[in-house]
């Protein structure tokens, strides 16, 4: 063995055993730090859950275990459950969801909020319509949101209080609130109303597709996404991101029944394989990549299934997009309806043309005939002084 | 009146640009329409991509004649800003007189009255003094407004990031849209869709009106040739028109 090869092969043994010796510290400092995620659920339906549960790249459990994250709280999927004896909180953390949020809420900080459903302001700022383990839920909220780091709202009841807000002769009175928006109104998010300023980071639709989700808490926890430095230029005007809800795209445009409304083969009854359009489908109002992304494990979407698109990720559903099947240009407006006023307007002004044409050419007087409005100079003059 | 004869009866009423003006802005009218409700309605007498590619055509043309060449027609008349103003007011602007004339108007269409003359051109001073017909300077005025209403709905529709010099238009207009658009229930860019819509008969309504009662009558026919060709008036056709004759205010005085 020459000089060389003996220092060649010390220099690789002691490398080797460098490695050996701190693999698992090395290893521990490659991964990702763990990244602590509060999921709070609010009034709603729990259908976006249900959707994150059916989120297939990532899944939900993929998801939890690349990004390192630590689930702290999902009142729909841990195994606590609230118990109450004699009216107090019983047992420990352990068993006992209602003791759990209470610890986290007064020991943890900096983690990733997602707020699913509204909060209950109602009634008279109350917020009791919404009670939990004795607490209202606007109380917890107030809490949870003020320590996050981030608040991610999914769900259109989360963004824009969506159905809870809806016009009902109950509205004022439940007062339910979305997190940076209530309906399209920032100034009632109940962020603003509890002076929280943690930035909010809003995933729309009624049900949230879990891959804007996922995707989007990815590009948190991964830093690809710095909140709240980036945040201006990556969400729109409604705190939605512009990669999944495009401001310049709409639904419409990557229909795959996009070709029928371009030969104007529009279907006028349901079933039908050609365009929605004349079937209410809000496809052209509707900022989102559905059309291209689909849903269901990518296979299909809502217009390509045969229901046309009823528009649930814009701030006002569903105020803004019903009735679902009507089309918006036939839905009328202040209790009238655009086609019968322009038919009644025009079909009016036609008759009053034919009737003037016939005043004026049959039912002719003979002076008039002769020529009229002859006024002479003078006259005219005259009047003038 | 005087002789019928007389060359002089014969003035300007509408200029070369007044006619262009009038012309192009007709049949860009019509092609928008038309292929505005084959998008809408899906008729099938052409096809989609024809019917856009028409429509956005007349777009520059119906832009062009009415934000450059009528408002050049409208104030190329006149001397001096104070007249330039006048002339405006006059011509285009429905004034008291102008509500005298449409009263008349209507009794006389009931049988009362004579009907008023509503062109009315100075000898002396050498140019019309009024040349409306009163409906059509209400119309005239909505018709701008109209315009502009489906012009900046129509902005959204065609491309819904729209910019010009690196200008957000399009997100501006749809801003605004969305804060009048929540109180009609509707979405911002489902708002502007209506609008175009309503605007569009808004149009027809318009077209109907101007064509179908205005200008539908014997002694209206001789402006068609005017506004389409000749420019040209005889005053010496007393049918709606009267000329005030020179020196007929100092006479009218002496008296």
């Amino acid at each position: 063995m020459d000089r060389r090869t003996f220092i060649k092969a010390v220099g690789v043994l002691g490398a080797s055993l460098f490695l050996q010796a701190y693999k698992s510290d090395l290893v521990k400092a490659l991964e990702l730090s763990e990244t602590k995620v509060l999921w709070l659920h609010g009034v709603e339906c729990t259908g976006c859950t249900v959707s994150m549960l059916d989120g297939g790249s990532p899944d939900i459990v993929e998801l939890l275990r690349v990004l390192n994250l630590k689930l702290l709280f999902q009142d729909v999927l841990m195994m606590q459950q609230g118990i109450f004896v004699d009216g107090k909180p019983a047992n420990t953390s352990e068993l006992n969801s209602d003791i759990l949020l209470e610890e986290i809420l007064d020991n943890e900080k900096g983690y990733v909020l997602i707020s699913e459903g509204g909060v209950p302001n109602g009634p008279a700022g109350s917020g009791r319509y919404m009670v939990i383990g004795g607490k209202t839920y606007k109380e917890t909220y107030e809490k949870a949101a003020k320590n996050a780091s981030v608040i991610i709202a999914i769900g259109q009841c989360a963004t824009h209080s969506g159905v809870n807000a809806a016009e009902s002769e109950i509205k004022e009175l439940l007062d339910h609130r979305g997190i940076a928006f209530t309906m399209e109104d920032s100034s009632k998010g109940i962020v603003n109303l509890l002076g929280i300023n943690t930035p909010v980071i809003n995933i729309n639709g009624c049900p949230a597709h879990p891959d804007w989700v996922f995707l989007t808490i990815s590009a948190v926890v991964l830093g690809k996404i710095k909140v709240p430095d980036d945040l201006p230029y990556l969400l729109d005007e409604w705190k939605r991101p512009k990669i999944f809800f495009p401001p310049d795209h709409v639904i419409h445009d990557n229909c795959p029944r996009r070709g029928y409304y371009d030969h104007g083969e529009l279907d006028l009854t349901v079933g039908g394989g050609k365009c929605l359009w004349k079937l209410g489908c809000k496809g052209p109002y509707s900022h989102a990549d559905c059309a291209t992304r689909h849903w269901n494990a990518h296979l299909s979407f809502c217009p390509q299934a045969g229901s046309p698109c009823i528009g649930c990720v814009e701030p006002g559903f569903p105020d803004s997009t019903r009735p679902f099947f009507v089309e918006i240009e036939d839905s009328g407006l202040v209790g009238t309806h655009l086609h019968t006023v322009a038919g009644v307007a025009i079909g009016g002004a036609l008759l009053a043309a034919g009737a003037h044409a016939v005043r004026r050419t049959v039912l002719k007087k003979p002076e008039e005939k002769e020529g009229y409005a002859e006024e002479s100079v003078s006259e005219k003059a005259e009047g003038e002084k | 009146m005087k002789s019928n004869n007389n060359p002089s009866m014969v003035v300007e009423r509408y200029t070369v640009t007044d006619r262009i003006a009038h012309t192009v802005h007709a049949i860009a009218m019509i092609v928008l329409i038309i292929t505005g409700l084959k998008i809408y309605a899906g008729w099938d007498f052409m096809s989609f991509h024809s019917a856009r590619a028409l429509h956005m055509i007349a777009v520059p043309f119906l832009l062009a004649v009415n934000w450059i060449l009528i408002p050049y027609n409208i104030f190329s008349e006149g001397h001096g800003l104070m007249g330039k103003i006048s002339h405006f007011m006059d011509h285009y602007i429905f004034g008291p007189k102008d509500a005298a004339r449409l009263s008349d108007i209507i009794k006389n269409f009931f049988g009362k009255g004579k009907y008023p003359a509503f062109s009315i051109y100075d000898e002396e001073k050498g140019h019309y003094e009024t040349k409306l017909h009163p409906l059509m300077k209400i119309l005239i005025v909505l018709e701008g407004t109209a315009l502009f209403l489906i012009a900046v709905s129509g902005i959204v529709l065609y491309k819904l990031d729209w910019s010009l010099f690196g200008l957000p238009i399009a997100s501006w207009i749809t801003s605004i849209a969305g804060l009048i658009a929540p109180a009609l229930g509707m979405s911002a860019v489902g708002f502007l869709r209506f609008l175009h819509l309503l605007m569009t008969y808004w149009f027809v309504f318009e077209l109907v009106i101007h064509v179908g009662i205005l200008e539908f009558d014997p002694h209206v026919w001789k402006y068609y040739k005017a506004i389409f060709w000749t420019g040209k008036e005889d005053l010496s056709d007393a049918h709606y028109s009267e000329y005030i004759e020179k020196y007929s205010r100092f006479d009218a005085k002496k008296h």
